[in-house]
């Protein structure tokens, strides 16, 4: 490969600063970030009094917003890791793209679980005092299981990158040059680094898999393990692990079209990764909608009187607007967009992106809350908003500033680290240019 | 033509500005009101608000009550305000406050009063009753004996021909003392009944509730005396629940599941400081 092209590779995936719409992007997100910090302050002082969280909903947004952010964080794996074990080179530009969603979403999901805490300040109770009966701390475990496993496929790769990086030392600035050098001035392309490398990628891309199964069938077994209408269910982890990657890829679709259009990547995220790409949404959301199906036929068909009142309110009632919307926007209408080639262009696939994001988060929200209103024992001489829910401000603006956290986290990393894989990317150009 | 459509015009507006004008109108709100005296220790009221709504009763809730003793004209027969749950019952303690106005007379009158607000015109329900109390004994050969005393003219009066429920106290209702649940009181004011349970298991030194109790009486509202005889059988629980099971206390969590729990973060984790000693080796690969 000549090294004018290697150079002009290297000069546009390099990591660029942020422009008039970029500051105006990172503004935006302190913003909704400082008032969520309010909220949780206000949550701090008065308690969880605060909130709309009463003997019934216990679990409300927050909870909502875990399971979410757990769904989201599994595309690391997919793409990563099953695309790679598969040798599929495509998905290339798009591995550190995935990675960084489930960094930045599985530490938030850790975060948002203190959030709904009372008592945040006896959170580590739960490391002291674990039950290890208990699935929430399978859960604690494998969270943190995840995030060291994600954040080393996140390192590994970044190792040849990090040498490039460290080349230009006048365009980086000083702290950024500094961080460069301690993460990676080891780093000399020698063949034996390279080996290890390899193997510990290899290694990390097997080892994710089983971890990221466990992070959400263990995420599904926390409603699914309690005995309630709507989560008494056999096809939980399934279901949930079908959905997940469901969010995870139509996160990716998002970030591969604002990524491509702000930084100018057109010629590494072509019209062809979003064509790939909106296949694998599609194939994912029949998957889910099929366990979707698995999962309300059956009961509905029966109609035992304890799931009736819960099923009811789903499909007809109270919840049925939203169920409907996160049925069609998650699923269906995705699937119609981008079953034929021209929704597989870059806008379309953006927009069904969008849609399967914003219904998933909407689906974990009904997953969570209409069964804790259908308790199988009602409690007696409850007040009458107690058998409602909806979130208060504070909820609201909490968990608005935990998503645009977890936005800004990854913000930030593609302004301080190459978004695409440079090293990657000019291997596998030398070895497409020898193939032809 | 002119002279038709005038008093055309009248036919239309008129009933028109009339329905207008016609206010719409409230349901009629049911305040149920329900007197009950608990082994002549405490008593308490229950109300319930209905509607009847498209030819249907239904239960009202959130409603505001307001509480009053004989009745809602002195101040100082207030005794307090309750709001309906969301099945439109409520329960109100009587307070001591209550105490001058409940000793001036044997008959006593309670009221719940509504408020008017968008849905309903303020209503009013009561209950009148004549002080009454019941009386709970046993005799040899496992009898039960109850009696029934009114306030008639300051002197607690037998009743007779008033019906009496003999029973034991159990979790949700009460069982009968034998195949009869139901007794008259006769001249005296008395019944009895014969113990027939046997081998009814009783607490935890065998100690059973037997409960007379008048329910819904118009004149005496609901009554019930309790005693605890010693008519049941002892009965033992063996709990499980510190055997090892998966639902069991921290320390015994099963073996298994312990081991194979712990195996697999043991795998999981061993592999990551394996991956991390990796980075150390890279970085002396480097130097």
């Amino acid at each position: 490969m000549e090294k004018s092209a290697e150079n002009k590779i290297i000069e546009d995936l390099l990591p660029q600063k942020f422009g008039k719409q970029g500051t105006i992007w990172v503004i935006g997100l302190f913003a909704v970030c400082s008032l969520g910090a309010f909220a949780y302050a206000r949550q701090l002082y008065y308690g969880l009094e605060v909130t709309s969280l009463r003997d019934y909903v216990s679990w409300g947004i927050y909870i909502s917003n875990f399971v979410f952010f757990v769904a989201i964080s599994l595309v690391g794996s997919l793409i990563t890791a099953v695309l790679r074990l598969t040798d599929v080179h495509w998905s290339t530009p798009l591995t550190r793209i995935a990675e960084i969603i489930a960094v930045s979403a599985i530490s938030f999901a850790g975060l948002i679980i203190i959030v709904d805490m009372g008592r945040p300040e006896r959170f580590y109770n739960l490391f002291t005092h674990g039950r290890l009966q208990s699935p929430i701390i399978w859960d604690v475990v494998v969270i943190t299981t995840y995030l060291f496993v994600s954040l080393l496929l996140l390192y590994f790769p970044l190792l040849p990158d990090l040498k490039i990086l460290i080349r230009y030392k006048e365009r980086n600035g000083k702290w950024l040059q500094k961080l460069y050098e301690f993460l990676g001035s080891f780093w000399k392309d020698s063949p034996q680094q390279f080996k290890i490398m390899n193997k510990a990628i290899h290694i990390l891309s097997i080892t994710i898999i089983p971890v990221a199964f466990a992070i959400h069938t263990v995420t599904s077994w926390l409603f699914a393990t309690t005995y309630r209408p709507g989560w008494d269910s056999t096809n939980f982890g399934a279901y949930f692990i079908s959905g997940a990657f469901l969010v995870g890829a139509g996160g990716v679709l998002i970030a591969m079209y604002v990524f491509r259009t702000h930084y100018k990547l057109e010629k590494y995220i072509t019209d062809d990764h979003f064509n790939k790409m909106g296949k694998v949404v599609v194939l994912l959301a029949l998957v889910y909608l099929y366990f979707n199906i698995n999962e309300f036929l059956v009961p509905a068909f029966k109609m035992k009187k304890s799931e009736a009142e819960h099923l009811m309110d789903l499909f007809t009632g109270e919840f049925s607007p939203v169920f409907w919307f996160a049925i069609s926007a998650s699923m269906i209408v995705p699937i119609i967009i981008l079953v034929f080639k021209k929704g597989r262009k870059p806008k379309f696939a953006f927009v069904a992106g969008i849609l399967v994001v914003v219904g998933s988060w909407f689906k974990r929200y009904l997953i969570v809350t209409p069964t804790l209103l259908h308790p199988f024992l009602p409690m007696h001489d409850v007040p009458v908003n107690y058998t409602h829910y909806f979130p208060s401000w504070e909820e609201w603006a909490i968990a608005a500033g935990s998503l645009a956290g977890a936005l800004l986290v990854i913000t930030f990393f593609a302004r301080i680290f190459p978004i695409v894989p440079i090293h990657e990317t000019i291997t596998e150009t030398e070895s497409n240019e020898n193939h032809l | 033509m002119k002279i038709i459509y005038k008093p055309l015009l009248l036919f239309v507006v008129f009933p028109s500005i009339a329905l207008m004008a016609q206010k719409p109108e409230k349901d009629n709100l049911v305040i149920g009101v329900n007197y009950y005296n608990n082994n002549n220790s405490t008593h308490h009221l229950a109300f319930k608000t209905r509607s009847k709504i498209n030819g249907k009763f239904k239960s009202i809730p959130d409603i505001k009550l307001l509480v009053y003793i004989n009745n809602d004209t002195e101040k100082s027969n207030f005794l307090g305000q309750v709001i309906t749950n969301e099945v439109g019952d409520a329960v109100f303690l009587i307070p001591p406050a209550a105490k001058n106005a409940w000793i001036s007379g044997p008959n006593q009158t309670f009221m719940a009063v509504s408020e008017p607000n968008k849905q309903f015109d303020a209503s009013t329900g009561e209950v009148a009753i004549t002080k009454a109390k019941l009386k709970i004994d046993t005799a040899d050969g496992r009898l039960v004996h109850a009696s029934l005393l009114a306030l008639i003219d300051s002197v607690w009066t037998p009743i007779s021909e008033t019906e009496v429920q003999l029973g034991i106290k159990r979790l949700d209702a009460n069982l009968g003392l034998n195949e009869i649940l139901a007794y008259t009181t006769d001249s005296l004011g008395a019944v009895t009944a014969e113990f027939k349970r046997d081998s009814l298991p009783g607490d935890a030194k065998g100690n059973l509730v037997l409960v007379a109790s008048v329910v819904d009486n118009e004149t005496y509202g609901n009554l019930t005396a309790e005693i605890i005889v010693p008519w049941g059988k002892y009965y033992s629980h063996e709990s499980k629940f510190n055997e090892r099971t998966l639902f069991a206390r921290r320390g015994l969590t099963p073996l298994w599941l312990e081991l194979l729990a712990y195996a697999i973060v043991a795998a999981v984790w061993t592999i990551i400081i394996y991956l991390i000693l990796q980075i150390k080796k890279l970085k002396r690969l480097g130097v």
